[in-house]
């Protein structure tokens, strides 16, 4: 009993450990820059293309798989320049329109970043056979754990802890907050928005690469695995509130372990459970759990 | 000018998707009596986003290797084959696709299809337009009901059950004991009527088996954590699943990583479709493993089947999956029935006539003989197994291989009711 | 101001003309097409007139398609004007509780809310296959036209004919109606609403009734033209309804331009013709699609007509 419920319980978490980061960029973008970026599915499946083919270039040049999870990682992170590219490239021609027009170009980068994956890595689910395994799993109170799967869950938090530092505790963090709350007043304090925005969205965008990197070991990448799982980062942002970090980690979590249960209890209600929470959430509490008062 | 700048547009898309087939020095087209001497256009709609892209491409890369051979070999009846290619997608825009290939391009047959929700799209819509069309994959089945039992231009893929009742063939056959079942399948009608059919045969096996859960994630979804937590609570016997994408590999590594099949056996009705992507690490041996129509593998594969697995690997650098030999054998058959309609026609045959002369014929196709039945279903034979990794590649291969075909694990006719039939002339032996 | 009822007078012989003059299939195009021009006039009442971008109209047009796919094939009613009227009632019965919800905000949250109704009715297409034949949807059988059953005429026939002038009518009937609504005072209304809702307030208008009965009547436009949709594909299915569907419906508004009445029109023309000789010539065609509307939104957010007019629409930025 004790063993199934464990079972059941981790694997919401794992779910939501990788939702947090997918929705933690999601959100940062959002608090600071009023964009909400439909391209953060995209984000998420180009990490996770980037990370395992360096992962396989990893082996595949002699090293060590217990080690696999460096390069994983350090891929993850790095493809996050893309942001920056966004930022400059696209994005910064459009902060002086109506925010429909920003949604806009990040539909367009959804479109286009599907075709380029396809382009780049073929359609075959690419994945890094069963490096999954190489951490062995562990016995929690009668249950089988894979580590890798504690890895990521460890990895999250710390992430999230991490951000929460950088948004309390240091000078950036207090620049992000102060542009969150009123841009005009930092700007006229004499903070270059310009580089923060460049700053903040590449942030957004490693988190979600770095999401598709983490989940890439235990999974296979598909083309069109953005586009499935902006919907799940989207529930996750309107019950935890838009905008908010905390709201991203505990939206996470309540999507994670709510699917986790209907899977167990009630299979049938599995995908159908989560937009029932999420119009619960809009019809009860329309700012989401510790969103800010909306409009 | 507006025709040369389409004439202009179609030669950019040939360039672009590898189109036209070389046209080879046997240029000496044996002029025949009433044989036009422009190429033959086939139009080929194959999958290019999405879960089903890698089905898609393989079904291209079939007719593929078909037009090149053919052409080499001077074409059928000395006409050229023209390939022109069109996507499939969702049913509307697949819709609108084939309509173009029929009314604009005026192709002389269509070849393609892998999704049910086209197949009913373009079955209708093949009748109307007067079009020829073979499909790779999909049926016009809606649940496990057929919707047009009179076909006229329409030839369709087998029923969608039918691994499923080869799965659970296999499952008496070489799994005994297994009492309490539970099912992994696509929330979707392919994988709702494999799991029901699965049960049913079985049932008829052992009477006493029963289901203990059902999940049905939808398709598309890469992760199984939690499903697999909800499998070990259940504590089934033996999971059926009839996941033939990328999912099937997902599900078989996460299984792997909680030791699942250690303690219980399993089913993958379709698994083969992504063969080489289950690794010996992650998958055991023991378990049922189904390659659809084509075994790579197959020890006693024909010369024809041998050949286009070896240049398959040195072109693509894997092994080619089952969606090859539908392709090849949409387009191999097409040919016969127009060299067989020909022979009676004295001239090149009529949409019709070709319809007409493919009911009941035969053909030699990479995986062996392949037919059309009477009611236009394909006919062939299923490659399902029992894993193992005694072999030379790093992903599992079946052994024993087990030769199903359609005569033996498919209703007879397309109006015969198929619970009935599995719990009346289903033969039990065989 | 002379050309555009000149340049009105062209499209409107050429669309009446078309069948007589065109290849078959480039009048099939036509019909997805003016399906989806009524739909676009609706939700230009939204995104252009009222400054409420949807992402979740895909809803209403699976409402529209489904209903004409249940009319015919279970309840036996085989009228395309009862299949039309029924949409556009069920369209408004949905819209009313959805709307209610979703006006109360707008920008980005409008969006995601109108998103969120969106995904729940296609997982609900999905999941209930006994009610809605899940993943391979409902057959729709072929409507009668004003009481003609026309089943001696071929499908093909029947589409490029009958069909195609009853879609016309449609269409013509739509935009009178949605012209006599923009330039009506409640058109001023959700002008007023849109640009200054202060003043709006002022005025006496109530800014959230104004929304929601836009947002209803745009409904019903998209639940029409859904209907529309579904004669000539034969078989409705959820993908209609997928999210990346409402994306490309207002990717055709933007193309053809919000800020004038025939803009989303236009839109929707060049659009189908477009992906239609794209998907034809490169298999990477969303790529392309994706450039297209990046340098839309950079460049030229006033769309086709804004290039036309050879002037930024006073409306387009509006920060």
């Amino acid at each position: 009993m004790t063993a199934n419920l464990i079972n059941i319980l981790l694997g919401g978490v794992f779910h939501a450990a990788i939702l947090f980061l997918v929705a933690a960029g999601l959100q940062v973008v959002f608090g600071v820059q009023r964009i909400f970026n439909l391209a953060c599915g995209s984000f998420y499946a180009l990490g996770a293309y980037v990370g395992a083919s360096a992962v396989n270039a990893f082996t595949g040049a002699g090293g060590p798989p217990a080690l696999f999870i460096v390069p994983l990682a350090l891929a993850g992170l790095l493809v996050g320049v893309v942001g920056v590219v966004v930022e400059r490239g696209l994005l910064a021609f459009v902060y002086d329109r109506d925010e429909t027009f920003q949604l806009l170009l990040t539909f367009a980068l959804v479109l286009m970043l599907e075709d380029i994956v396809r382009l780049t890595w073929g359609t075959a689910p690419y994945s890094t056979s069963a490096l999954y395994l190489a951490y062995g799993q562990v016995n929690l109170l009668g249950a089988t754990v894979p580590v890798y799967n504690l890895i990521v869950i460890g990895a999250s938090l710390a992430i999230a802890l991490g951000i929460g530092w950088l948004l309390t505790r240091t000078v950036f963090g207090r620049i992000i907050r102060a542009a969150a709350d009123n841009r005009e007043m930092a700007e006229a304090l004499g903070v270059d928005m310009r580089r923060v925005y460049a700053k903040v969205f590449t942030l957004g965008t490693a988190l979600g690469t770095l999401g598709g990197a983490l989940v890439i070991p235990a999974t296979a990448a598909m083309s069109e695995m953005g586009i499935e799982l902006i919907v799940e980062a989207f529930a996750v942002v309107v019950i935890g509130g838009l905008g908010s970090m905390r709201g991203a980690f505990v939206g996470a979590l309540v999507v994670g372990v709510f699917r986790a249960v209907a899977i167990a209890v009630y299979p049938e209600l599995e995908m159908l459970m989560i937009y029932l929470v999420v119009i619960a959430v809009l019809v009860l509490r329309p700012r989401g759990l510790f969103g800010r008062v909306a409009v | 000018m507006e025709t040369s700048r389409r004439e202009f547009l179609k030669g950019v898309g040939v360039a672009g998707t590898g189109a036209v087939l070389g046209f080879p020095a046997v240029v000496s087209a044996q002029a025949r009596k009433g044989v036009p001497s422009d190429p033959v256009k086939i139009g080929v709609m194959p999958i290019r986003a999405g879960v089903a892209a890698p089905v898609g491409a393989a079904g291209q890369r079939g007719v593929e290797w078909w037009a090149e051979r053919v052409n080499k070999a001077g074409g059928i009846l000395g006409r050229k084959v023209e390939l022109v290619f069109e996507e499939e997608s969702n049913p509307k825009d697949t819709l609108e696709r084939f309509r173009k290939l029929a009314l604009q391009t005026k192709v002389d047959v269509i070849v393609g299809g892998i999704s049910t929700a086209v197949g009913l799209a373009l079955g209708p819509a093949a009748e109307e337009l007067k079009m020829l069309w073979l499909s790779w994959d999909a049926t016009t089945q809606k649940g496990v009901e057929e919707t047009m039992p009179k076909p006229t231009y329409s030839f369709r893929s087998v029923d969608n059950e039918v691994e499923a009742i080869g799965g659970a063939l296999l499952t008496a056959k070489y799994l005994k004991g297994v009492k309490t079942i539970a099912g992994i399948n696509n929330d979707y009608s392919y994988g709702h009527d494999c799991w029901e059919t699965y049960q049913a045969v079985l049932k008829r096996y052992t009477p006493d088996a029963k289901s203990v859960l059902e999940l049905f994630p939808k398709l598309g979804v890469t992760d199984f954590t939690s499903h697999i937590a909800a499998i070990q609570q259940a504590k089934p016997d033996l999971l059926m699943t009839s996941f033939w994408s990328g999912d099937t590999t997902i599900l078989m590594k996460q299984a792997a990583a909680v030791g699942l099949f250690k303690t219980m056996k399993a089913c993958f009705t379709t698994g083969g479709g992504v063969h080489d992507s289950l690794k010996k690490e992650f998958t055991p041996e023991g378990l049922i493993l189904g390659y659809n129509s084509m075994y790579f593998n197959y020890a006693g594969a024909s010369a024809l089947q041998k050949q286009f697995v070896r240049e398959y690997k040195a072109k693509y650098g894997e092994y080619p999956p089952y969606e090859c030999d539908h392709g090849y054998f949409t387009v191999e058959s097409y040919k016969a029935g127009v060299e067989k309609a020909y022979k009676a026609a004295g001239e090149w045959p009529s949409k019709e006539q070709v319809a007409k002369a493919l009911e009941g014929i035969e053909v030699e196709s990479l995986s062996g003989k392949r037919s059309w039945r009477e009611d236009h279903v394909q006919m062939c034979s299923f490659f399902q197994g029992i894993t193992t990794h005694k072999n030379e590649f790093d992903f599992v291969t079946i052994d024993p291989v087990e030769v199903l075909p359609t005569t033996r694990i498919m209703k007879p006719t397309t109006s015969t009711k198929l619970l009935e039939w599995i719990n009346s002339t289903f033969p039990l032996k065989g | 101001m002379r050309r555009g009822p000149v340049a009105l007078g062209l499209a409107a012989v050429t669309i009446l003309a078309l069948p007589l003059v065109a290849p078959v299939y480039h009048v099939l195009l036509m019909l997805p097409f003016m399906a989806y021009a009524v739909i676009l006039l609706g939700l230009n009442l939204l995104f252009g007139y009222t400054g409420l971008v949807s992402f979740g109209h895909a809803l209403f047009m699976g409402i529209g398609a489904y209903t004409g796919a249940v009319l015919t094939t279970h309840l036996g009613v085989r009228s395309l004007e009862l299949i039309l009227l029924a949409s556009a009632v069920l369209g408004a019965l949905v819209a009313a509780p959805v709307g209610a919800l979703c006006v109360r905000y707008v920008k980005i949250y409008f969006g995601m809310l109108t998103l969120a109704f969106g995904m729940l009715f296609y997982t609900f297409l999905l999941k209930f296959y006994r009610l809605t034949g899940g993943d391979e949807g409902i057959r729709v059988l072929r409507p009668s036209l004003l009481g003609f059953d026309l089943a001696a005429v071929s499908k093909t026939d029947y589409l490029a004919g009958a069909y195609y002038y009853y879609s016309v009518a449609v269409l013509v009937l739509a935009a009178l109606l949605m012209w006599r609504i923009v330039h009506s005072p409640f058109g001023l209304c959700l002008r007023t609403v849109r640009d200054n809702p202060a003043k709006a307030e002022a005025l006496g208008i109530s800014i959230v009734r104004s929304r929601w009965y836009a947002f209803v009547i745009s409904a019903v436009y998209a639940a029409v033209g859904g209907a529309l949709l579904g004669p000539p594909i034969g078989n409705v299915d959820p993908t209609l309804a997928y999210w990346t569907h409402s994306g490309n419906i207002v990717f055709m508004t933007l193309l053809g331009g919000f800020a004038s009445f025939f803009g989303p029109v236009l839109g929707a023309f060049v659009f189908i013709f477009l992906q239609d000789t794209v998907m034809s010539v490169v298999p990477y065609w969303r790529l392309i699609f994706g450039a297209i509307l990046a340098f839309l939104v950079i460049f030229a957010p006033g769309g086709l007509m804004g290039l036309f007019a050879g002037r930024r629409p006073g409306e387009v930025s509006r920060a």
